[in-house]
């Protein structure tokens, strides 16, 4: 369902003054990944685990389609990342952690609805819609509240619950449970893992630097250090691999 | 399968696409000025002190013949408030789209869009085509209003001129749009075009006085700004009743802005949406 092979990505940063005067418009590219070579299988979830810088966001982001990559070739649901378009973005689905893409002077309701209209949802549709997925992500009570009142839980809820507005078949999820409290966490992972993800037949590939999230969420990981692949295990070896 | 989270249908086509993310977008925004009822108005506060200084100004102007306002009908009042509202509606043209990016990227919802199955161009198109709407109503309720309180007359408005007149004007301001869209994504900073073209545009191009005022080679400049041939042919169909033939070469030049600028505009704006998915600037601060 996800294949990258050989993928690589460097960033030029624009160049400050030092690099004007030397005649230079760019800094020094950064490489971000290199060599970056793995494959996920139909239904499976597999974590990217590595530090922060790592490349986990590049590499999740590159997948989705809005990062273009400098070398290589990724392919999602049959379909490369490189070329992006509808029907790319149709199967795939990023969901970040640390979330504030939201409006906040709009309630968590306001916010689903405008975006299933760019789901393409009628408004009835969009409505509909998200008052099921509020409804699933334990967050009804709170659909008429602001964004900007919500807390860190409520707003990775709302993202989960954006990301599944569509027809997704693959779910990109960067961090789903950064900063949530140890009980928030693991409701939140157990959700993800058994009812997002494995009963409705979805492919997820997580990016984490969470041993516990690995654990409760993944059924393989890579593991990722300074853009490079290292290596991959079970979860239950994740802290060999981790220490 | 749990049938809560099963992927959804299909999309519609892309008309009815746009159709429906327009209608959001409006219902969002709506929701905001709802919101936001202070900023609302004091914008409107500040086109009324405008509205009213320049009552005065027409008083004490009016007090006396001026040949430079005989092609526009005579009255400076009409003449002023039709140039304050040409200007906005070039301000939403160049603005509109820079703005909204810019935002957009910097709220961090530009990226969280453009990840939907939306086409960018559906993402982005919808803020100038809400914000266009939304001027116009407001001018022609700024027309209406200057007609009942302060007396205005357009009762020589040639319809057919006006219906003819104001696409072209719009399409020439959009064009404009895209390129100082275009230039606020490579620059990653707010849009630097548009503070310039306002600035330009309100000196030469004779929102408060007539082109014909200016020395013969800053007319010779006026007539390289959209602004300068749509108020001549706002003001003409408005004011004067001139038929479609008699502002041709205002509507060719028009024309001209748009087939040219147009197709500079998307394409300059697909190469920055392509750099920002190289240099990762969807999001940026």
């Amino acid at each position: 369902m996800i294949r990258a092979l050989a993928l690589e990505k460097k960033f030029r940063p624009p160049g400050g003054l030092r690099e004007l005067l030397r005649g230079r418009l760019w800094r020094d590219p950064v490489p971000a990944l290199t060599g970056v070579t793995f494959s996920v299988a139909a239904g499976e979830i597999v974590c990217v685990m590595g530090p922060t810088g790592a490349g986990k966001t590049t590499l999740l982001r590159i997948l989705a389609g809005l990062l273009l990559p400098s070398a290589g070739r990724a392919e999602v649901a049959g379909l490369d990342v490189a070329e992006g378009g509808a029907s790319l973005r149709q199967d795939v689905s990023l969901v970040v952690g640390d979330e504030r893409s939201f409006h906040g002077q709009l309630t968590g309701r306001e916010n689903l609805r405008y975006f299933g209209a760019l789901f393409g949802l009628s408004a009835a549709e969009a409505r509909s819609r998200a008052d099921m997925l509020l409804e699933r992500v334990d967050l009804a009570e709170f659909g008429t509240r602001r964004f900007a009142e919500y807390s860190r839980g409520m707003k990775q809820r709302l993202a989960i619950a954006r990301g599944l507005l569509g027809r997704a078949r693959v779910l990109l999820l960067d961090e789903p449970t950064l900063g949530l409290d140890p009980r928030a966490a693991r409701e939140l992972r157990s959700f993800l893992r058994h009812e997002v993800v494995k009963a409705a037949g979805r492919t997820a590939l997580v990016g984490s630097n969470d041993p516990a999230e690995v654990r409760a969420l993944g059924d393989r990981v890579l593991y990722l250090d300074r853009g490079v692949l290292r290596g991959e295990s079970a979860p239950d070896g994740v802290e060999a691999h981790w220490a | 399968m749990t049938e809560a989270f099963a992927p959804s249908s299909r999309p519609p086509g892309r008309l009815r696409w746009f159709g429906r993310v327009l209608m959001a977008f409006a219902r969002r925004e709506l929701t905001l000025f709802s919101r936001y009822r202070v900023g609302a108005v004091f914008r409107m506060l500040s086109f009324g002190f405008a509205v009213v200084s320049l009552y005065f100004f027409a008083r004490f102007i009016g007090a006396a013949p001026n040949q430079h306002l005989d092609a526009y009908g005579g009255d400076y009042l009409a003449f002023g408030i039709v140039g304050l509202l040409a200007v906005e509606l070039q301000q939403v043209g160049v603005s509109s789209l820079s703005y909204r990016i810019r935002m957009a990227q910097m709220l961090g919802s530009f990226e969280a869009e453009l990840a939907t199955p939306a086409p960018a161009w559906m993402v982005i198109g919808a803020a100038p085509v809400y914000e266009f709407g939304s001027a116009a109503l407001r001018s022609a309720g700024y027309l209406v209003a200057g007609s009942w309180i302060l007396g205005i007359s357009f009762a020589r408005a040639q319809p057919l001129s006006v219906a003819l007149v104001v696409p072209v004007v719009l399409l020439a301001f959009i064009s404009l749009g895209l390129l100082t869209a275009a230039t606020t994504m490579l620059s990653r900073r707010s849009n630097p075009v548009a503070a310039v073209l306002g600035a330009a545009s309100f000196f030469l191009s004779g929102v408060l006085y007539p082109v014909s005022v200016l020395p013969g080679w800053l007319q010779g400049v006026s007539r390289l700004l959209p602004l300068t041939h749509a108020l001549e042919a706002l003001r003409r169909a408005l004011l004067t009743g001139a038929s479609p033939a008699a502002m041709a070469p205002s509507l060719v030049a028009l024309a001209a802005f748009a087939v040219v600028l147009t197709p500079v505009g998307l394409a300059l704006f697909a190469h920055a949406l392509r750099r920002a998915r190289i240099d990762g600037s969807l999001v940026h601060h």
